[in-house]
């Protein structure tokens, strides 16, 4: 009991201590980031590439930095204002559903600036990124349409999110682009963390044909993996971050969001101070998102197919590619 | 040699309390954490700061008093009802319909509109399974259960479909109005009136078991349904019926707190899990409803502790869960030795 006590003691000690010392560094030096993001940073793909930009953040830009993994509105609201009032310089809230608890909390600590991947909201001290999906998901569509031989795509997501169904729907038009006649099956886990509730919908999309599947799953995703790898003659396209080597023999290639790359520009503007409140387009020109074919199945994309590839994203980089209508 | 009631009362939470703790620091400790700044923050992220208290620990208490005192009424009467989590969603839900269709109302009306409408919700989500057992004998174990999803995918469908916001690009209910909203209870701070109603309920309900010719049957039924029918007085099948739809609509009363008096609008992940940690916390409180209040706080702190630990530490969410876990079992663990230690009094003085 006395022990127990004792440690009661000293914790308020060193929580004075703290308190007493801190506000003292944050105005000083430090450069503090914080990132929360709503699932796993294990998931090798949307969560585990914003927590590798806030590693590079930390390494090159020298900021002190922490993470939480939160779920739920209430959740994000109470992290954000924590980290307002412990002096943040900048908060990542990770995916469109951290905006309104920015937005709400944004105004409260004019010091701190919030962002948050994907969303629309802005204000002075809040910006919202975008991430031009859709171009790389055309062109990861326009090779699934040319490397199928049943002629049946499969597209695996999470739930049934905004940027998600964008991305499909892209997909679906660059797989009709190279094989108008083909179909589309797409189907939705339900979370983004099940892994063995992702690996069942992509046997059940292999049961129907599907020879190749684009997923965009997080966590739940590796499932997907999981499913081509004990099937024959089935190619995978992940999402998100590089997930080449996931399971590289059976991965055609990845829709990639170069998160540190995105979270690298933005810590940049904020560490000069030309940051200013807005929506951050990013794009195949800022090199954010891009198509990145898996290097070690090089024989699985046939050589005029890459060609094609290549000529449609200069037409993307020149700013003349229309994409097609979508369905 | 009998130990004293109040002893035992305080002493198997305050046991439990240390147990968990000791057992946090041990997972944070062999996780290869900083142990000094996980302690630091389990300490200033619940109860060290005026803020952290009424801010983090009060708010994520609120909803956790009301899902314990649901969950610990029904245990009470021998109901298994652990569909807590569904309960809510359906309050929550329900409060957020009334909020938006009804938003020209003025506050004095409409936030108790929304309260009222969340207790129906919760109490018609209940009322499945209340008729499921009754009717056909379904255990409500596993029809509870199995509505907790029903509920949640008909959130998520709510929310893209009928309740989606306006802009129809987001699977979440539009925002409800100030007036829509329950007003905060300290200045500077974000405890909501929900803390006020959950006290309330709390102080009820204990009165209600105690004192109450209905509390008598219910606690009657809870230590023996088949003495409690053949006593001829009791109406067992109607008084658990009743219990569980009181039950549901005070899950329910939760969920419509969370969502009128924190996230201000219908969200897929509205909900933590709360009515699952609300088991536990029912399960520490002994099925105490006072004691449930105490219980629901040192779940509060410890939730909020756990962010801050995450933050300020980088030990994981994932642990604090572990050991909520362990707090269940350690309870049910507690009561079992209790139970044996009971029997083998009675065994071995016969006569008394």
């Amino acid at each position: 009991m006395k022990f127990t006590k004792n440690i009661v003691f000293i914790n308020i000690a060193i929580v004075n201590l703290v308190a007493c010392v801190a506000p003292k560094n944050e105005a000083s030096t430090n450069f503090k980031v914080a990132l929360l993001t709503p699932g796993p940073i294990s998931d090798q793909s949307w969560n585990g590439g914003a927590y590798a930009g806030l590693m590079r953040i930390k390494d090159s830009l020298g900021a002190e930095v922490s993470h939480i993994q939160t779920k739920t509105p209430a959740e994000f609201e109470q992290n954000f204002r924590q980290y307002g009032a412990n002096g943040y310089t900048l908060v990542f809230g990770h995916g469109f559903e951290f905006q309104d608890a920015a937005s709400r909390v944004a105004p409260e600590f004019p010091k701190t600036i919030y962002i948050t991947t994907g969303g629309t909201a802005t204000g002075v001290n809040q910006a919202a990124m975008g991430f031009s999906f859709g171009q790389p998901s055309f062109l990861a569509g326009f090779v699934a349409g040319s490397v199928t031989k049943s002629g049946i795509v499969g597209c695996i997501g999470g739930t049934e999110l905004p940027p998600v169904k964008a991305s499909f729907a892209a997909f679906t038009a660059g797989v009709h682009t190279a094989n108008p006649k083909a179909t589309i099956l797409v189907s939705y886990i339900g979370n983004w963390d099940d892994a063995s509730a992702g690996k069942e919908q992509a046997l059940a999309q292999i049961g129907q044909g599907a020879d190749v599947i684009f997923q965009n799953a997080d966590a739940a995703g590796l499932g997907v993996f999981q499913a081509a790898k004990q099937t024959h003659d089935v190619f995978i396209i992940g999402s998100n971050a590089d997930q080449n080597n996931i399971a590289p023999s059976v991965t055609l290639g990845s829709v990639l969001i170069d998160l540190p790359r995105a979270f690298m520009l933005v810590a940049r503007e904020v560490k000069s101070g030309t940051f200013k409140g807005r929506m951050i387009q990013l794009d195949t020109k800022t090199d954010v998102v891009r198509w990145v074919p898996n290097p070690s199945l090089p024989s699985a994309i046939p050589v005029n197919v890459t060609q094609r590839v290549d000529s449609i994203r200069a037409t993307m980089l020149a700013e003349q590619f229309v994409m097609p209508p979508l369905s | 040699m009998t130990t004293p009631r109040w002893l035992t009362r305080v002493g198997v939470p305050a046991a439990v309390t240390v147990v968990v703790i000791t057992t946090l620091l041990l997972v944070v400790l062999l996780g290869g954490f900083d142990l000094s700044r996980a302690l630091r923050a389990l300490w200033s992220g619940s109860i060290g700061s005026s803020y952290a208290f009424f801010s983090e620990t009060l708010v994520r208490a609120s909803p956790l008093i009301l899902l314990g005192l649901s969950v610990a009424l029904a245990f009470r009467a021998g109901i298994f009802n652990i569909g807590a989590e569904g309960q809510l969603l359906a309050g929550a839900t329900a409060a957020v319909a009334v909020g938006l269709g009804f938003s020209q109302l003025p506050s004095a009306l409409l936030v108790p509109a929304e309260l009222l409408a969340a207790g129906i919700g919760g109490a018609f989500f209940a009322f499945i399974a209340a008729v499921l057992k009754r009717r056909f004998g379904v255990l409500e174990v596993i029809s509870t259960l199995m509505l907790n999803f029903v509920a949640r995918y008909a959130v998520s469908y709510l929310v893209r479909g009928p309740l989606q916001e306006p802009s129809h690009a987001y699977p979440q209910s539009g925002a409800l109005p100030p007036a829509a909203r329950l007003p905060t209870i300290i200045s500077g701070q974000q405890t909501h009136l929900g803390l006020l109603i959950a006290l309330i309920f709390a102080g009820a309900l204990w009165w209600y078991l105690r004192s109450t010719a209905v509390g008598f049957r219910v606690r009657v039924i809870g230590a023996g349904p088949i003495a409690a029918a053949s006593s001829g007085r009791i109406d067992v099948p109607q008084v658990i019926f009743g219990v569980f739809l009181v039950s549901g609509a005070i899950a329910g009363l939760a969920g419509g707190i969370q969502a009128t008096g924190v996230t201000y609008a219908l969200y897929e992940d509205i909900s933590p899990g709360l009515g699952y940690s609300a088991i536990a916390v029912a399960l520490l409180a002994r099925l105490h409803p006072l004691a449930v209040v105490i219980a629901a706080l040192f779940f509060g702190a410890l939730e909020a502790g756990a962010a801050a630990m995450q933050r300020d530490a980088s030990v994981p969410a994932v642990f604090v869960a572990v050991v909520e876990a362990l707090v269940i079992l350690g309870v049910l663990a507690i009561g079992r030795v209790r139970t044996q230690i009971a029997v083998g009094r009675l065994t071995a003085e016969p006569a008394e």
